[in-house]
């Protein structure tokens, strides 16, 4: 074995074993290192409560999503305590129904994109020479669109479904994920444990998942909390432009559709929602903040998108 | 970010407003225009045009002069268009073409505010016992914007424009039984229009905007009409601005010039408005009723119409071809609440049948009314509990249609049937699965029963949603379409029309009301029924103070 390349930072230096135990304990040190920031407590506590709106909200609602209790953009009364929407409905009720989808499909697509982006940047990372030219150039060619344009554009070929957002929006992260993870694999790929894995003969598939991977959590949970802000804002988005769910459903982003046009009449049946999500996307993103900070100790800069 | 949503989301709503506008602006429909005339209606004006039978009244024409402010500019926002706006009126589609062509051109005949046939540039119209045979005689003195006097050989090349066979307009289709050597110029004044089948609803064609009248030698790119304004400037997709015509027959117009301006935001155009920067806007929205009502100096202009925005089941499928559960459905609907939450109460409870200012129209038959138990009981009769049917809705349909859609859901609960509302965008709605969903929503604008049965209902027509085909219905159209003799016709059009109540498969729930907005400073708007914006956008008359 010839030279090593220089290690700077020992954060990411700590082997792993196969049973990933010592990478384990690394990424739990990244969490609890964040936690003693507050804007990563804040963070927490936002995402916590509206967490809790979106998945008991249901039961604590007045009435059922899709009754009618008033006139269309009725002014709040004592049935319905935020007004009505478009159709009469009770905005109150919608809006504790409505946090569910948005929530859970931008999970759902973060979690694809991790997927998806971690799988490509591990192998382009580990392989290097061709591989990684080709799958890296690939990627900045889906790089180069605006996600939103990119997923609209991905939706009008094969239709608004909504397992299809979810994919379009996952994958549309993915190239983003893939570039840091690639730039962290990199680095690990270099290291003795690496090489002693690969003098051992252990399979390349072994490697990139077992002594590789556990070594970039910590990086990764950072783009997980970004691309979860990300994901929250284009869901919405897409339900704002008529993709998502179909009406007569409750969603947050819907509900700023539908009732955008008597907002000068009625505004709690699109402030609340956007309001919402608004505050959902703060809460993410100053998790992601803290855990960035934790990560490389230093200020994040600027918001790469 | 916000940015790009919003460039996409204005490209999204204008690419649907211009495909529903474009697809069912093409053809016999007219996006606006309603192009059937209440045909010899009631006879309680001297205006009233009796066809096939007796000689037509000159048109006595109802020119109301309060003490009419002169002069001032009128602006006027619309909905906007695009590059593709035509100052053609054969080819006019769009709200916008609407606008422009109407201040430039007249017809042969028209309607007033009230949906009733008037002559206009004809003095008589004059038919024969079978109707198969029109006689049109022009009104002295009528004049060109360039000066020129109109004349028979105008109203030929204007017809022969029109039914050319390389290039027919969109007039066309509303001239049933006329070939393009069917037009005889009698002499300087007079025209004979000779069909090669009767036709007794010909005049209703003459007055469908498509077939207003056209110079020799007519250019769409320097459009010469005989309407109450000429042309100035015309930036297509933008704004088209007009003078006064001083030698227009009805008198000149009280403003001296007018500019229509497109808008293609809704919200925009509301703004525009309501900081006075326009005089008058078309299709406020509904949610904007109060808002515009609680500001100074702005007032709304409603109008009722006979414009009807259907669910349509298709009867040649499952379930919808029993009976009794097209029965059931038209049950299932509480008519009163789905105007009041789906219009904002901005609609008249409909009863399952088209053409309401028909002298035709089954006024009798007794109003349908919400009944769960026995919609239930038709339903299980017919086999169908607990039946899951999916409704086909879009935003490119209309305002309040994926509202209705959704109210249907929720009434459709109590009969047991679970709807699943299925909301697609304008190339779907409009696309190849047009006509073919078996459970949608459509939209249609004011028009007389036989207009409208030979462009939704005939098996020859064009847009018939439910794939209707009654042989008994059809024998007594077909009969009316014969029948020169008023009263016999309308006979015949009650009877058809009550089996459309008794088995159609339209759902027709509701008129919808055209909503626009104008200034107190502009005088002179009537509502128009036919569902046109700003009073059939009908300026000649109008004042500024």
């Amino acid at each position: 074995m010839s030279e090593l390349p220089k290690v700077t930072d020992s954060n990411l230096v700590e082997p792993a074993s196969a049973s990933g135990g010592g990478a384990g304990s690394e990424w739990v040190a990244t969490l609890r290192n964040a936690w003693s920031f507050n804007r990563t407590r804040i963070g927490v506590g936002i995402v916590v409560v509206i967490a809790l709106l979106a998945v008991l909200g249901p039961v604590f609602a007045p009435h059922t999503p899709t009754e009618f209790v008033g006139a269309p953009y009725a002014k709040a009364s004592g049935t319905a305590l935020f007004g009505t929407d478009s159709l009469g409905r009770d905005v109150l009720t919608r809006v504790l129904y409505g946090g569910r989808t948005v929530l859970s499909l931008a999970l759902a697509a973060t979690i694809i994109g991790l997927f998806g982006g971690v799988t490509f940047g591990l192998i382009a990372g580990y392989a290097r020479r061709w591989v990684d030219e080709t799958v890296m150039r690939t990627l900045d060619v889906l790089l180069a669109f605006p996600q939103l344009v990119l997923v609209l554009l991905l939706i009008s070929v094969v239709g608004p479904k909504l397992w299809l957002i979810v994919l379009m929006v996952g994958l549309s992260h993915a190239p983003r994920i893939a570039r840091v993870t690639r730039a962290a694999a990199l680095e690990i790929s270099q290291r003795d444990f690496v090489k002693a894995a690969e003098a051992l003969g252990e399979s390349k598939l072994r490697i990139l998942v077992a002594e590789i991977l556990p070594n970039i959590t910590s990086p990764l949970l950072v783009e997980f909390g970004l691309r979860l802000t990300y994901s929250i804002g284009l869901i919405a988005a897409l339900s704002f432009l008529g993709f998502g769910l179909q009406p007569p459903a409750a969603d947050w982003g819907l509900m700023i559709n539908e009732n955008r046009i008597g907002v000068s009449v009625q505004p709690w049946a699109v402030a609340l929602p956007v309001m919402l999500i608004g505050v959902l996307t703060i809460g993410t993103n100053l998790i992601a903040d803290g855990l960035g900070r934790a990560l490389i100790g230093i200020e994040r800069t600027g918001g790469e998108s | 970010m916000s940015d790009e949503l919003k460039k996409i989301g204005e490209i999204v709503v204008r690419e649907r407003m211009s495909r529903r506008k474009f697809l069912r602006g093409v053809g016999a429909t007219g996006a606006g225009l309603a192009l059937g005339p209440l045909l010899a209606a009631c006879g309680d004006s001297t205006t009233t045009t009796t066809a096939g039978g007796t000689a037509t009244t000159a048109a006595g024409e109802t020119t109301t002069t309060v003490a009419a402010t002169k002069g001032g500019s009128l602006r006027v926002g619309i909905v906007g268009g695009s590059a593709k706006d035509t100052l053609d009126p054969g080819r006019s589609s769009f709200e916008p073409d609407n606008a422009f062509v109407t201040q430039l051109y007249d017809g042969l005949m028209g309607l007033d505010t009230d949906f009733r046939l008037e002559n206009r540039l004809a003095e008589a119209v004059e038919p024969n016992a079978d109707a198969s045979v029109w006689k049109i005689k022009l009104k002295s003195g009528l004049e060109w914007h360039d000066g020129k006097p109109v004349t028979a050989e105008d109203v030929v090349f204007s017809f022969q424009r029109t039914l050319d066979p390389a290039d027919p307009l969109l007039g066309a289709p509303g001239l049933g039984g006329l070939e393009p050597n069917g037009i005889v110029k009698i002499d300087d004044s007079t025209v004979e229009f000779r069909l090669t089948k009767p036709n007794a609803i010909f005049a209703e064609g003459l007055a469908m905007r498509y077939n207003m009248i056209v110079p020799v030698g007519y250019d769409p790119a320097k459009p010469v009409g005989c309407g109450a304004f000429k042309l100035a400037e015309f930036r297509p997709g933008e704004q088209c601005s007009f003078t006064a015509f001083d030698g227009f027959w009805r008198g000149a117009p009280n403003i001296s010039d007018l500019t229509i301006i497109e808008f293609a935001d809704e919200a925009a155009r509301v703004n525009a408005f309501l900081s006075d920067t326009v005089h008058a806007i078309t299709q406020l929205p509904r949610a904007q009723v109060g808002v515009v009502e609680a500001s100074a100096g702005h007032q709304i202009l409603r109008a009722k119409t006979g414009a009807w925005q259907p669910f349509c089941m298709r009867i040649d499928l499952e379930p919808y071809s029993d009976v009794r559960v097209r029965q059931a459905f038209r049950l299932m609907v509480d008519r009163e609440q789905m105007v009041e939450q789906a219009y904002a109460g901005y609609g008249w409870v409909a009863n399952d049948m088209y053409s309401p200012f028909d002298p035709g129209y089954p006024v009798d038959l007794p109003q349908r009314a919400q009944d769960l138990e026995k919609a239930k009981a038709l339903l299980k009769e017919a086999g169908y509990e607990n039946l899951q049917v999916e409704l086909i809705t879009s935003d490119a349909i209309g305002g309040g249609v994926v509202a209705a859609a959704q109210v249907f859901a929720e009434q459709a609960k109590g009969a047991g049937v679970t709807v699943t509302v299925n909301k697609v965008d304008s190339g779907v709605m409009y696309g190849d699965q047009y006509l073919t969903w078996p459970f949608s929503q459509d939209f249609w604008y004011t028009r007389n029963y036989l207009s409208q049965a030979a462009v939704g209902t005939m098996p020859t027509a064009q847009w018939n949603e439910t794939h209707w085909d009654d042989a008994e219905w059809l024998k007594l159209v077909e009969e009316a379409f014969r029948t020169g003799d008023e009263t016999k016709r309308n006979e015949l059009i009650t009877a058809a029309a009550t089996i459309e109540y008794e088995r159609g498969g339209n759902i027709i729930w509701a008129f919808n009301d055209q909503i626009d907005a104008h200034s107190e400073k502009l005088t002179g708007l009537a509502p128009d029924k036919s569902g046109i914006p700003i009073g059939g956008f009908r300026f000649h008359n109008v004042s500024l103070a």
